[in-house]
């Protein structure tokens, strides 16, 4: 029990760490360039956490959330210069607007699985790019938008507090409705329908409902984190909004954390973001950050589908010293500690770890 | 809007038709054999296409005669690809996974696309670029032309390979039942494995045609993997001949439009008739039992 304890005790300090880590990163940031870049990843995170709502929970993974990114944006920015709404209000409303398209979206999208369901999320980016890039007259075409910032004199050397204002804002709803919905009948459902949804539905989760409930979550906080970046850099291009690379990001970055954990694509942000910073800044503007992708993209599919988070926790497993409650270990395994634990009253670590060791192939 | 107008469109919609309906084919392959949507085929097609115009432009050799090196290039490449990368993807999850591995892949080829021949729009110059002959009043291009009887013959090839042989009969075996297939004694890992050498075929064929009438980029694989992709939706995953027939209709469909509502908006036809198919018929309107599954 111990154990539990200490391990619940230590996730508890890592992410009390983490936060003040992140709110207080605007005072201990060495440089503007890093402050922004940080922002960036930042907002990786959360775009990527909201689409982790659909894609870790159902396993529905689409391809092309950025027609929400793109969608919120857009919103957003048509809302502050054609109707003159004060900024956070449009986001506000684009977020509403977005939730309501994404409703007879989902009902089509969600009536096919897997490979159709990707194929159709994609073609939703493409079209929604042609769209946006043909209609000059209203979203401005390839020209892009300007939208006007909401905050003027909040440039990222001067006013090191209010700058990451708007994405804890961000972070907080989705960190919260992720634990809630984790722990709730509805989280239940929905990890039913990832694992076999066939069964589910025999069993009389009302699968349908309960996906499209997640699918217009997850787009609705996208378009948040969409409106967001229009809010923060002002300029928007259908090219760079409804990209493919922006979805593909958000899923790598999910994948790479761990779809099943509410940190993982915290994670898989830091890692990504960082890296895609770091080739920008020393390959400039050539193709190479596309190759970069996807080599990581191809590494993690095939060698850990899973996630860090999983890969490592094995490893750990490994490593850690005795398990702590009975009902982890079949009865057969335990009757096999018990006789090493007979066998040799001062019970050393390396019995401790190989046991430790076939427990993790067992559970796998 | 006259007759002949019409007429003209009508005839370049079924000679674009032709390409779409190849190309789909390929993707199709793949769905049958691996249960796999190859979003990387597009991106393969502007490969073969670079490749195209690098050996016309570096040997100043006709295009079409690049096939003979970059077709079974391709079918290697495909063999290597299914036997190496998908077949080490869990059972379980293969069909998510393999759409991000070969989403990877797509953006693996544009981004080394991009960095060995840049960003340049490319296209190729030949002595018949220009020419251009009447069939009943509407002018056709003699390179469409070429490009759409390149892309008949394979599809002909394809249809006797898959019908009349041995190999097709086990291809067939394959894509409609995999354990039955295994039971009789066919090595479906091998056949699944040619099936992609076929697929990938095909992009290096389609590839060929493209660079003959269009100006070639890295990204271009976008603009072509989406209608690929609701071509086979819509026609049915899995189902050949329904692949074949939406790409004409659609690809008849998208020149008519393209009358009235200019190039970039004629193209949402592909994607309008995407979502009617969901919500009509989610399986596809030929064929296509596996559909609804994946």
């Amino acid at each position: 029990m111990r154990n539990v304890f200490e391990r619940r005790a230590s996730s508890w300090v890592a992410l009390v760490v983490g936060a003040a880590a992140l709110l207080s990163f605007p005072l201990w940031s060495p440089n503007p360039y890093i402050l922004s870049a940080g922002i960036v990843v930042l907002s990786y995170a959360v775009l990527s956490t909201s689409w982790n709502f659909v894609g870790g929970f159902t396993g529905y993974m689409s391809l092309g959330h950025a027609s929400w990114f793109g969608l919120g944006a857009y919103g957003t920015g048509l809302l502050i210069t054609r109707a003159g709404v004060p900024s956070f209000l449009a986001l506000g409303l684009a977020g509403v607007i977005v939730a309501v398209l994404a409703v007879p979206i989902g009902i089509a999208a969600l009536r096919v699985r897997g490979a159709s369901f990707v194929i159709v999320s994609i073609a939703l980016v493409l079209v929604l790019l042609l769209v946006f890039q043909s209609w000059r007259d209203f979203t401005g075409g390839s020209d892009g938008l300007v939208v006007p910032r909401p905050f003027p004199d909040l440039l990222p050397p001067r006013a090191p507090h209010g700058v990451l204002l708007p994405v804890r804002r961000a972070a907080g709803p989705r960190a919260a409705g992720w634990w809630t919905i984790d722990r709730s009948r509805f989280g239940l459902g929905l990890k039913a329908i990832r694992e076999d949804e066939d069964k589910a539905q025999s069993l009389g989760v009302p699968t349908f409902a309960y996906k499209l409930v997640a699918f217009v979550v997850s787009a609705t906080f996208t378009a948040l984190g969409g409106g967001l970046y229009a809010l923060w850099f002002g300029d928007l291009d259908p090219i760079f909004q409804f990209s493919i690379l922006i979805g593909s990001y958000m899923v790598l970055m999910a994948l790479l954390g761990g779809v099943r954990h509410l940190f993982g694509p915290v994670l898989g942000a830091l890692v990504v973001g960082v890296a895609i910073e770091y080739f920008k800044v020393s390959y400039g503007d050539t193709q190479f950050h596309l190759v970069a992708t996807g080599l990581l993209l191809a590494a993690v599919v095939l060698f850990m589908p899973d996630g860090v988070i999983p890969a490592v926790a094995g490893l750990l497993g490994r490593l850690r010293p005795q398990q702590s409650s009975i009902r982890e270990v079949t009865a057969a395994e335990l009757l096999e500690q018990n006789r090493t634990a007979a066998d040799r009253p001062d019970s050393t670590d390396s019995t401790d770890s190989t046991n430790g060791a076939d427990r993790a192939e067992v559970r796998r | 809007m006259t007759g002949s107008l019409l007429f003209q469109s009508l005839v370049l919609g079924i000679l674009l038709g032709g390409l779409y309906a190849l190309l789909a084919a390929g993707l199709t392959l793949y769905f049958g054999v691996m249960r796999v949507v190859m979003i990387a085929h597009a991106a393969f097609l502007v490969l073969a296409a670079y490749l195209a115009w690098d050996v016309h432009d570096r040997f100043g050799i006709d295009p079409l005669l690049s096939l003979v090196v970059t077709v079974p290039l391709f079918f290697l490449a495909g063999v290597g690809f299914q036997r190496l990368l998908i077949a080490r993807l869990r059972p379980a999850t293969v069909t998510m996974m393999s759409v991000l591995l070969t989403f990877a892949v797509a953006l693996l080829i544009e981004g080394m696309l991009g960095f060995v021949y840049s960003g340049t729009q490319r296209r190729v110059q030949l002595s018949y670029s220009a020419a251009s002959i009447e069939v009943f009043g509407a002018q056709v291009a003699v390179v469409k032309l070429i490009a759409f009887g390149l892309a008949a013959l394979s599809l002909l090839a394809l249809y006797l390979l898959l019908t009349r042989s041995r190999f097709g009969q086990a291809l067939r075996a394959t894509i409609q039942h995999p354990q039955a297939a295994r039971l009789i004694g066919i090595d479906t890992d091998k056949v699944a494995g040619y099936g992609f050498g076929l697929g990938l075929a095909t992009a290096a064929v389609g590839g060929a045609a493209l660079s003959l009438d269009s100006t070639i980029y890295p990204s271009l694989h976008w603009h072509w993997i989406g209608p690929l992709m609701a071509i086979i939706v819509v026609g049915g995953l899995g189902s050949i001949p329904g692949a074949a027939i939406a790409a004409m209709v659609l690809g008849i469909g998208q020149s008519l439009l393209q009358l009235p509502l200019g190039t970039t908006w004629a193209q949402t036809v592909f994607y309008l008739a995407l979502f009617a198919t969901l919500l009509v018929r989610p399986q596809g309107f030929f064929g296509g039992r596996l559909a609804q599954r994946f």
